[in-house]
């Protein structure tokens, strides 16, 4: 009880570390694997020789060398040029249009998950729609993501990314996030059976003796494992955001990521997978305030009036 | 119902399970080396013209993509939902014993192993294996490593449910031995329903994972991330079957097939946590 604090730091202490560690273990993976890096990054039968190549990207100041160049670069918005996908285009341009763009993704994506966690907690969504979310949560996004990549293209064709176009697709790939792989189904099922189990507590029954709602007296107890369960969801719609991105063509990070990883962008994929690093820290913030809001919460004495 | 009816009632679902396992390993097993050589006059014969599923768009029988896509995922999947199984018991065994150092760490690593979205870790695993070595298992292995710590907790909760070190103190007070507990108390009657459910879920994963990634690639005309080039996964029927919803070629059986064959492994997955769920 007395280290309530420890989970909360050592979140803290993640949410720091992570978009540190993620782009220097990429790093360090390059330079562990056999043969030249420059060789590895852009084969010589592609890219030509390997030793101008080393040096045009600092890959002869060995692993520190790079990444400290590299990390430099990153913290004021730099992060090079894409070597293979698009070449010589800056990726910090293409993270710019990127991030924002999956952003709206997960937001549109969060809103059916949203009314399924609150549509659970309230009672709303009865158990007896859980087998329904179940039998729809089979469905893997790419069954899914074909179909809404196959609607878009009907209506407004394979070449329209623009407007109406892009929100088909924006819409088209939340509903698939939210409905494939068992996102929505887990969310909702996994909320009613946090708030079902707190709500058998004998305390939870005294207190609606005394007339209080149940909501009031889960809620603190259930908020902590609530938001660790509602980080694991957005994860997860992080997750599938890239075979979604990359079906129905959103110029999104996990679009990034997956053009960066089949042309072998080494640039690419170091640039997305810090930024997804990013996202999962921030998702850490904000999961360790919650948890130390809720403990200052169930900690504050509660007010008696002095007789 | 008795418990030896109940013991029955899963038979047809474990009979299920074997059924759509062993009709995966079978495909696996028929998997010819190479894709045959196209033959222009049979394209987009149908499963009567050309038994059993039809043809390609070059004629190439359906067949191939079904057993050659067998062959790419059904031992990679298998080993992820055996990874996940055995990582599943670790976690269950050691909330039992009351390990509560080991314990600690067990959840302080399934903490930072879970803090990164799946995907972007299979993608760098992907992008560092070497193109002429590319296969599925370094990517399924990654997939259960990284879906382990959910199955571990879950385990490690049922564990806790049954009572943790309380429990495993009780049966040995009636003299029982360490491995009758734990493999046929702990883990043969409790665990089991959820290890077996876990395992068989990250299965199906990483059959959709491989499905997803070679239908990408495909799309992108670029080389899987999956497998060589001469072989054809099953991403290749839903790339083949998606024309015919999008300009109406006549490739509707190679759809069919495909959504067939996910139907077969996600009824599989389903059946076997069906048939190990607790009495």
């Amino acid at each position: 009880m007395t280290r309530w604090w420890i989970r909360p730091l050592v979140r803290l202490v993640a949410a720091l570390l992570l978009p540190v560690a993620v782009p220097a273990i990429l790093t360090l993976l390059i330079w562990a694997l056999p043969g030249d890096p420059a060789s590895i990054i852009c084969p010589p039968e592609t890219c030509g020789g390997s030793a101008g190549l080393a040096e045009r990207w600092h890959l002869d100041d060995g692993p520190m060398g790079f990444f400290r160049h590299w990390a430099a670069g990153a913290l004021h918005g730099d992060f090079g040029r894409s070597w293979r996908m698009l070449q010589g285009v800056e990726v910090g341009e293409l993270l710019a249009e990127a991030v924002p763009t999956t952003l709206v993704l997960l937001a549109l994506a969060g809103v059916p998950v949203g009314l399924g966690v609150v549509g659970a907690v309230t009672g709303r969504l009865p158990a007896k729609a859980d087998p329904l979310f179940h039998v729809l949560g089979l469905m893997p996004s790419i069954v899914l993501g074909l179909a809404a990549a196959a609607l878009v293209q009907l209506e407004f064709g394979a070449g329209a990314f623009d407007g109406s176009a892009r929100w088909a697709r924006l819409v088209g790939g939340a509903l698939v996030l939210a409905f494939s792989d068992g996102a929505l189904a887990g969310a909702v099922t996994g909320t009613r059976g946090l708030f079902s189990a707190e709500a058998r507590q004998r305390y939870v029954g005294i207190a609606v003796l005394r007339g209080e709602t149940v909501l009031s007296n889960t809620l603190p107890n259930v908020a902590p494992a609530l938001v660790g369960q509602l980080r694991a969801r957005v994860l997860h719609l992080l997750s599938g955001a890239v075979i979604v991105e990359a079906l129905l063509e959103i110029n999104g990070l996990g679009d990034l990521l997956w053009g960066g990883t089949i042309w072998q962008d080494f640039g690419v994929v170091l640039a997305a997978a810090t930024a997804f690093a990013v996202l999962s820290a921030a998702l850490l913030v904000v999961q360790a305030v919650a948890e130390v809001l809720v403990a200052l919460h169930v900690r504050r004495a509660p007010a008696v009036g002095a007789e | 119902m008795s418990g030896a009816g109940r013991r029955f009632s899963r038979w047809p679902s474990g009979l299920l399970a074997a059924a759509g396992f062993g009709a995966l390993l079978v495909f696996a097993a028929f998997a010819p080396e190479f894709l045959p050589d196209p033959d222009p006059s049979r394209a987009w014969q149908g499963p009567g013209e050309m038994p059993p599923f039809g043809a390609d768009d070059r004629g190439r029988s359906l067949w191939v993509y079904a057993t050659q896509g067998a062959s790419i995922l059904a031992w990679p999947a298998l080993l992820a939902g055996f990874v996940v199984a055995l990582l599943a018991v670790f976690g269950g065994v050691v909330r039992a014993t009351g390990a509560a150092r080991l314990d600690g760490w067990v959840q302080g690593m399934g903490e930072v192993v879970g803090a990164l979205p799946r995907m972007v870790v299979v993608l760098v695993v992907a992008l560092i294996v070497p193109a002429d070595s590319r296969s599925l298992y370094p990517l399924a292995v990654t997939w259960a490593l990284l879906a382990a710590p959910g199955a571990m907790d879950e385990a490690a909760a049922v564990a806790e449910r049954l009572g943790g070190s309380r429990f495993v103190e009780a049966l040995r007070a009636h003299g029982y031995s360490a491995a009758r507990i734990f493999l046929l108390h702990i883990v043969g009657y409790n665990l089991r329903p959820v290890v077996v459910r876990q395992a068989a879920e990250v299965s199906m994963q990483v059959v959709f994972l491989e499905l997803a990634l070679s239908y990408l690639a495909l799309a992108g005309d670029r080389p899987s991330l999956t497998h060589a080039d001469s072989v054809m996964s099953w991403a290749g029927l839903l790339s083949q079957g998606y024309t015919w919803l999008v300009i109406d070629m006549e490739s509707g059986h190679a759809l069919a097939l495909g959504l067939g064959l996910i139907a077969l492994v996600t009824g599989a997955s389903l059946a076997v946590s069906h048939a190990a769920r607790a009495r």
